[in-house]
């Protein structure tokens, strides 16, 4: 019984910590599941840990204490990594000056899946040409990257991940430094896509008031997990959460857009 | 007077190795530039240049060395040197420009000692500095010929594992590339290069033939694989035409060519204002 919700589980983390070597405490005993098809949204104020929560599903951080399981398998043995599309914090930051086209840029998401000492065919060409209309660039596919927008900028990060057609995408603060209504059609095509294929998310966002439209799953982290449920059960339990997270000295604002 | 490229040995062996050196010293520079160690070329042609001193001493001083060309001397003292780099890198990871200072004055303070110790050498150091072309050996154009065949069946094979650490090392590790091996493979060939060109440009000299041709390409350039080859294409003429002019006029070859280099960037850079000015 245990192996079968393991199995069907994507991520599973089982009481992670992690500290930093000067001993500075950045996650404390972390326990979720994530299933197959879920999107999940982890939000939570800066520094409260959600990069280095991402980096230890992706192998980048080692966990001080605790386990984690990608697909079944624990990380340490886990060797899969093209079943996993990332989409790091300002990825777009350090690179915009690179001369390098949107075409290159996405073609090198296929780096892991095609194999050290192979070449791309057509075949993969075709790929990384299709990912790049999904993404609604094909107008720009030679173009130099950094002669992009912010927001198309973001868009061939997102396409960097997906030509791969991982059965997990992993979001790092996708939508900063992009404009309303691009965010509006970034969370589209992410929905979309999850319709299509039954892709497993999980997207760390500050912008929570949007990410709630589309996600189903929630986690709110400040160093330790103060909530994680589905969105209806968040949203019922909103103050308490807030309490929990920030102590009673906040008051919950409420905003409408 | 073209001719006589073809009619004398040593030019013969000049032209081939400059050709040669310019079609994988701007293929290695272009993602050294990208990765922003343009100064590690000049770090590890210091230690070339203490590996050259090292093999002329024990030459000098041990009969059965004598034989051995000082430049696969500079060759070991590079490759050292370049792996010194990378764990310098790692243990410097917040300051990782770091490493090359400290491995530039290592090779250097390294050269005078051993040229001191040895008290002069009557072999042509000055060559080794700054280039000539007069002093390239058939070893030499062999030696480069194995490190361009290494180069360029890396570029083949493992061009897009490059060019993924290259753009972004994370996103790379995160795809399941081995970085580690990647970027220690990649100082190798460049330390090689480095010092299987030397003989030609000079040791001072060589990073600029890495780095000069890029920079002007990177203005240009519409893609990556453009960039690298257009900087091959610059370097190429730098090197042709700096060598003709070096033989006709006497001059030092290496600093010839860096300068016929810098000439192309500054038509380039020119060339691209004046564009921009009529638009």
């Amino acid at each position: 019984m245990q192996k079968d919700i393991q199995q069907s589980s994507v991520i599973s983390l089982d009481h992670v910590f992690f500290r930093y070597e000067d001993g500075k405490k950045v996650l404390e005993d972390i326990t979720f599941h994530l299933n197959k098809g879920d999107f999940m949204g982890i939000v939570g104020p800066n520094g409260s840990g959600k990069s280095t929560l991402m980096k230890l599903i992706l192998g980048l951080n080692v966990p001080s204490k605790g386990e984690i399981n990608l697909f079944g398998q624990p990380l340490q043995k886990f060797k899969e990594w093209n079943k996993i599309g990332y989409v790091a914090q300002q990825a777009a930051h350090g690179a915009s000056g690179f001369p390098a086209t949107v075409r290159e840029v996405v073609s090198s998401g296929l780096v892991g899946k095609v194999g050290m000492f192979r070449r791309l065919t057509a075949e993969h060409r075709q790929q990384v040409a299709d990912v790049i209309e999904r993404v609604g660039l094909s107008a720009k596919i030679n173009e130099r990257i950094s002669n992009l927008s912010g927001g198309q900028l973001q868009r061939v990060f997102i396409a960097r991940a997906l030509v791969s057609e991982p059965e997990l995408l992993i979001l790092d603060e996708p939508t900063v430094g992009v404009d309303q209504e691009s965010i509006q059609q970034f969370y589209e095509l992410l929905r979309s896509l999850k319709d299509e294929t039954g892709m497993t998310m999980v997207i760390v966002s500050h912008d929570v008031s949007v990410m709630m439209e589309w996600v189903n799953k929630v986690a709110c982290l400040q160093r330790r997990l103060h909530f994680h449920g589905t969105t209806e059960e968040y949203e019922h339990n909103q103050e308490e959460i807030f309490r929990s997270m920030y102590g009673d000295s906040v008051r919950l604002l409420t905003h409408n857009h | 007077m073209l001719a006589d490229w073809w009619n004398y040995e040593f030019l013969r062996y000049t032209l081939f190795s400059g050709i040669i050196i310019g079609l994988i010293a701007p293929i290695l520079g272009t993602f050294l530039i990208v990765r922003r160690l343009s100064m590690m070329a000049d770090g590890l042609s210091h230690v070339t240049l203490s590996g050259v001193a090292f093999g002329m001493l024990i030459s000098k001083k041990i009969a059965f060395f004598s034989v051995v060309n000082p430049l696969f001397f500079g060759m070991l003292f590079s490759v050292i040197g370049s792996l010194f780099i990378e764990r310098l890198r790692k243990v410097y990871r917040a300051y990782q420009d770091l490493a090359i200072p400290i491995i530039l004055s290592t090779g250097l303070g390294l050269f005078t000692v051993l040229v001191s110790i040895a008290d002069g050498f009557n072999q042509d150091l000055y060559s080794y500095l700054f280039g000539s072309i007069v002093t390239v050996t058939f070893e030499d154009l062999l030696a480069l010929l194995g490190v361009a065949v290494v180069v360029l069946g890396t570029m083949f094979l493992m061009y897009k594992e490059l060019f993924a650490v290259s753009f972004d090392e994370e996103f790379a590790r995160v795809s399941g590339v081995s970085r580690r091996t990647i970027n220690l493979w990649f100082m190798v060939l460049v330390a090689l290069t480095i010092a299987a060109s030397m003989r030609i440009v000079g040791v001072l000299l060589i990073s600029a033939l890495i780095t000069i041709p890029v920079a002007a390409s990177l203005q240009i350039a519409r893609s990556f694989k453009q960039a690298i080859i257009y900087a091959i294409v610059f370097a190429e003429i730098s090197v042709l035409t700096g060598l003709y002019l070096a033989y006709m006029l006497n001059w030092a070859s290496g600093g010839t060519i860096v300068l016929v280099a810098v000439i192309i960037l500054l038509l380039v850079l020119g060339g691209k204002r004046l564009r921009a000015m009529l638009r």
